[in-house]
């Protein structure tokens, strides 16, 4: 921004362009970026001027002053249910087994919800967990966790920042009906090199960076690996010494700049789980990601940039037991072309508009077998669909207080061929078919959504804000059982199985106190879901080719109020961060047809989040959540078959898990820092207070009392203490 | 770029637990819960009536005495069910065949619940085998059923276990051929501990059943209330074929057993 014309002022978009046009004169520029430290440059403006900055990250320094912006971004930007984390923001928070997670830090804000322990998985604004679009460098990561979901695919040292988008996401994104979460990988450092690494009790990192050619290009390789199955090696029983658990994953990045006009990106994340116990059982899964990005800047006002995208995710079973050898497979694969143009008209006036077009294949699952198993090898079909939008957005400054932002993505999604195609009665039973050849369309869809945000400034530091979002989503992630599995099969919409249509309506007031120090955020949301998918008693969702058969279509609403006030200065920072909310569902024939709480629906959930640097060795932080526990089904009855027990449900979802709360405490010690090496030691501890929080409730037969039944409830851990060396040279 | 890389010595402390909890159920509608069977064995068959109670109560199901229960066939025979015990109902001289349906029809407080069931082709049980695994410290025996699955046709099969004459209640135990049609079939029945031993007697029944008798174990077998991996997130009363609300099932199926002793 200008110093001297606070109003010519420009955020830089995702790739660092940014656009300010002013009257010619002598000005100041100030540039700054969270956690990092603000440099200031004198400017004399005559002429069109392209100017590139870097900044240093902020560090050890105790209590920068941040040079007071009179505008602060969360009260004057039109956008709401933005939430924005970096790397720097989240390093001295809590974190389990010393792994920092940005995924699990951004579960501590207003409305995203945590999927509870052993689970990264979230939910946002009632969202189910497929209905979080997540990208990595702009290529879709379809599972999003390592070891079952106790650690994220995102490795703290390969990533930059994080955007969460709830609801009222801007027209370039699609796809999701509930959030995009915005992941960029680090560009490496391009002006000298430098090794840093972590070794903790779970896993350790290794990252290395530096310039291709000074000041034109840069890299960074990040690589991770998990090693808790050494433990196993040590047991003595031969089948527990012979299961392996572990996780790898590798980011890589690149990018050189041609000139002043253009830079290339290439950017690529590789990550594997092994599961396996003895020789009888193994599991492998994992996501590739590629990316190559071509910026060009076509002048001082039009900015492009081109991506090319692969994505992939797949999973292998074995299974090798008596005279059974079974090998299953599957996979969802993604071609991804994304064209973008920002076109900065004027300081307040820019137009954002282009492209996507997307080619998915899904593999739902192959069987191989051998010939003396009780098997038959057999693979079901593949599913081709292409999904393509145009979208255009207009950020406009309609007055000095009333900025808004509106625009339109125009999808459409085609089911294509080959393949036969079935269609089925309520009873789940087939009724007719058609066989469809290659490249020819099955079925089209075609949906607009319109996106609406404005912003009104009440005050140089308070405003209100309201939106209007529509969003659909054609991909669907079938998991019917209370954790997800990395095993959940993605299924397209296609004759059967309709998009998922979703409006939000939202308004905020968002307040910033003694000049930015404090940020105070109030906002309130209604969201409408058409097409929610549900699964039929006693669905079978694996390796069926009428899985289509299996699901029920039904509505969902979800409405709430997110509360936050967060501390950005001083020796003490931190935030709370509270939401009251109601999730419901409504399906025929779920339930004698009426509204129903959804699993997720939890009606308060509370993050209290501080940091303390007690001195320029030592920060302290502690995180305290608390939250109401899912809507689950309960029985309540029960009666006996062939001698068994069974258990008799009255309602879906009547019931509550007991509430969740956990408090975790951390220290830093940030060893001495030379020019050439740097160190810190991080101790924490995670849930101090040892609590019980449930994992699963168990209903069965007491076993030391044949006339009852007893209720078992099930927690993952309680006190978990760990240490991580953190290295930088 | 130097620095030797500090090797951490750390003990990971873990502490998973469980406990019994009492949260608060309410009280259910009792339900009629029948339970018939007709085979190709020899009668009498039984059909049990009875009640379902609260969960926190006792495991005795009130039976349901006085009921007017007949089974007849597509062949013009009908036979009238005696209560021999309370809620224990059996046959006279019907005697069950593959390829024929068989009615139930239950009167009971002035309400009839009906159900029939086809009884399929039998299949042969060659033989029972046993594998010894062993996992997490524990050795445990589980029984694995031999037999040639039929091509062409749609099997469900359903297996009972009887070790030293006692009917093993831990587990349902139902197969079908969706995935192995016309495979020489092993399959193991599994066991969560050690329940088969040395020198038990074991007898293992396998019983060919229609494809609505399948679904219904299927759908039990997923609401079994564990909340762990294969149960459902959303579990729910299983689908009876059984008319007017009434819990349980009414099975034509086919018997074929095996009896070895364990060594």
């Amino acid at each position: 921004m200008l110093k001297e014309l606070p109003q010519a002022s420009a955020i830089t978009n995702s790739y660092g362009f940014y656009s300010i046009s002013a009257p010619a004169g002598s000005y100041t520029l100030l540039v700054s970026y969270s956690n990092y430290k603000t440099d200031t440059i004198p400017l004399h403006l005559n002429k069109d001027q392209t100017l590139s900055f870097s900044l240093a990250v902020q560090g050890a320094q105790m209590q920068q002053v941040v040079v007071t912006a009179v505008r602060s971004t969360n009260v004057s930007k039109p956008l709401m249910g933005v939430q924005k984390l970096s790397v720097n923001d989240i390093k001295d928070i809590p974190v389990f087994f010393g792994e920092k997670d940005i995924l699990k830090t951004l579960q501590l804000l207003p409305g995203i919800q945590s999927g509870g322990d052993g689970n990264s998985g979230f939910y946002v604004r009632g969202g189910s967990v497929d209905q979080n679009l997540i990208l990595l460098d702009e290529a879709t990561v379809y599972n999003p966790s390592h070891l079952l979901g106790f650690f994220s695919t995102f490795n703290s040292d390969a990533i930059k920042d994080v955007t969460l988008y709830k609801g009222a996401m801007p027209a370039e994104y699609g796809g999701r009906l509930s959030s995009v979460l915005d992941v960029h990988m680090n560009d490496g450092n391009s002006k000298e090199y430098h090794v840093s690494g972590g070794l903790g009790l779970i896993s350790s990192r290794l990252n290395v960076e530096g310039p291709i050619d000074k000041d034109k290009g840069s890299f960074i390789v990040s690589a991770r690996r998990s090693y808790a199955d050494l433990f196993l090696k040590l047991s003595k029983d031969t089948n527990t010494s012979s299961s392996s658990l572990y996780f790898y994953d590798l980011n890589a990045k690149a990018n050189y700049k041609l000139g002043e006009k253009d830079h290339l990106y290439l950017s690529g994340y590789f990550g594997k789980d092994k599961l396996g116990f003895g020789n009888n059982f193994g599991m492998n899964y994992g996501n590739t990601t590629a990316t190559f990005r071509w910026n060009h800047i076509f002048n001082s006002r039009l900015f492009s940039n081109t991506s090319l995208i692969y994505s992939k995710y797949n999973y292998n079973i074995d299974i090798n037991s008596a005279n059974n050898d079974v090998g299953i497979t599957s996979y969802i694969k993604d071609y991804h072309l994304k064209q973008d143009f920002q076109y900065y008209a004027g300081s307040s006036n820019k137009v954002n508009f282009g492209l996507d077009f997307i080619d998915h294949t899904t593999s739902p699952g192959s069987i191989s077998a051998s010939q003396s198993s009780s098997f038959n090898s057999q693979t079901l079909q593949n599913k081709h669909v292409l999904e393509s939008a145009l979208y255009a957005s207009h950020d406009l400054a309609l007055s000095p207080k009333l900025n808004v932002n509106y625009g339109l993505r125009a999808g459409l999604f085609s089911v294509m061929g080959p393949g036969t195609f079935y269609s089925y009665n309520n009873a789940g039973n087939i009724v007719d078919s058609a066989v469809y050849s290659s490249n020819k369309i099955v079925k089209n869809y075609f949906n607009l959504e319109p996106r609406l945000s404005m912003s009104y400034k009440l005050t140089s530091a308070s405003s209100v804000k309201l939106a209007y979002t529509r969003t659909t989503q054609n991909l669907h992630l079938l998991s019917n059982s209370t954790s997800s599995n990395p095993t959940d099969v993605w299924i397209p919409s296609s004759n059967n199985v309709k998009p998922e249509i979703a409006d939000q309506v939202s308004a905020g007031y968002f307040r910033n106190f003694l000049g930015n120090r404090y940020e105070f955020s109030a906002e309130t949301y209604y969201r409408n879901m058409q097409n929610q998918i549900d699964y039929k008693n006693g669905a079978q969702l694996i390796a069926n080719e009428n899985v289509e058969s299996q699901l029920l279509s039904g509505k969902g609403r979800s409405y709430g109020i997110e509360l936050y006030m967060k501390k950005n200065t001083g020796k003490l920072t931190g935030w709370i961060s509270y939401t009251l909310s109601k999730t419901e569902r409504q399906f025929d024939g779920v339930n004698s047809n009426n509204w129903y709480p959804a699993n997720q629906d939890r009606t308060h959930n509370l993050s209290v989040v501080a940091i303390y640097k007690l001195s320029k060795k030592w920060t302290l932080s502690s995180d305290f959540v608390y939250y109401t526990g899912n809507a689950v089904t309960w029985p309540n009855g029960k009666y006996e078959i062939n001698g068994q027990t069974s258990f008799q449900y009255t309602e879906r979802n009547g019931y509550r898990m007991p509430a969740y709360n956990r408090l975790d405490l951390s220290a830093t010690l940030q060893g001495k820092k030379t020019k050439h090496f740097e160190s810190s030691w991080n101790f924490s501890l995670y849930n101090v207070l040892g609590r019980e929080n449930p994992y699963s409730v168990s209903f069965q037969q007491d076993p030391n009392d044949v006339s009852k039944t007893q209720v078992v409830q099930y927690a993952l851990f309680r006190w978990v203490p760990s240490v991580t060396y953190n290295f930088k040279f | 770029m130097n620095k030797i890389l500090l090797i951490l010595a750390g003990c990971i402390f873990i502490y998973s637990c469980e406990k019994t909890i009492t949260p608060n159920l309410d009280a259910p509608t009792s339900q009629v819960v029948i339970q018939g069977n007709v085979t190709d064995a020899e009668g009498p068959y039984t059909v049990t009536i009875n009640k379902s109670v609260g969960f926190y109560a006792d495991n005795t199901f009130p039976a349901v005495s006085g009921a007017v229960v007949k089974i007849s066939d597509d062949m013009g025979v009908t036979d009238s069910l005696t209560e021999t015990s309370a809620g224990i109902y059996q046959t006279h001289t019907l005697q069950g065949q593959s390829g024929h349906t068989y009615t139930l029809s239950i009167t009971s407080n002035a309400i009839t619940y009906a159900a029939s069931s086809t009884m399929p082709a039998a299949v042969p049980l060659d033989s029972v085998t046993l594998n010894h695994t062993s996992g997490s410290g524990n050795k445990r025996i589980e029984a694995i059923a031999n037999f040639q699955d039929p091509a062409g046709v749609k099997n469900y099969y359903q297996f009972e276990e009887y070790i030293n004459g006692q009917l093993f209640t831990k587990n349902f135990y139902i197969f079908d051929d969706r995935l192995s049609d016309g495979k020489y079939i092993a399959n193991t029945l599994r066991t969560d501990s050690s329940w088969i031993n040395k020198g038990d007697l074991l007898k293992v029944n396998m019983y060919c059943i229609d494809e609505n008798v399948h679904t219904y174990f299927s759908q039990l077998i997923q609401s079994s209330g564990s909340g762990a991996f294969n149960t459902t997130a959303s579990p729910a009363n299983p689908a009876s074929n059984i008319s007017n609300g009434a819990f349980g099932y009414f099975s034509a199926h086919t018997v074929r057993s095996r009896t070895i002793t364990i060594n």
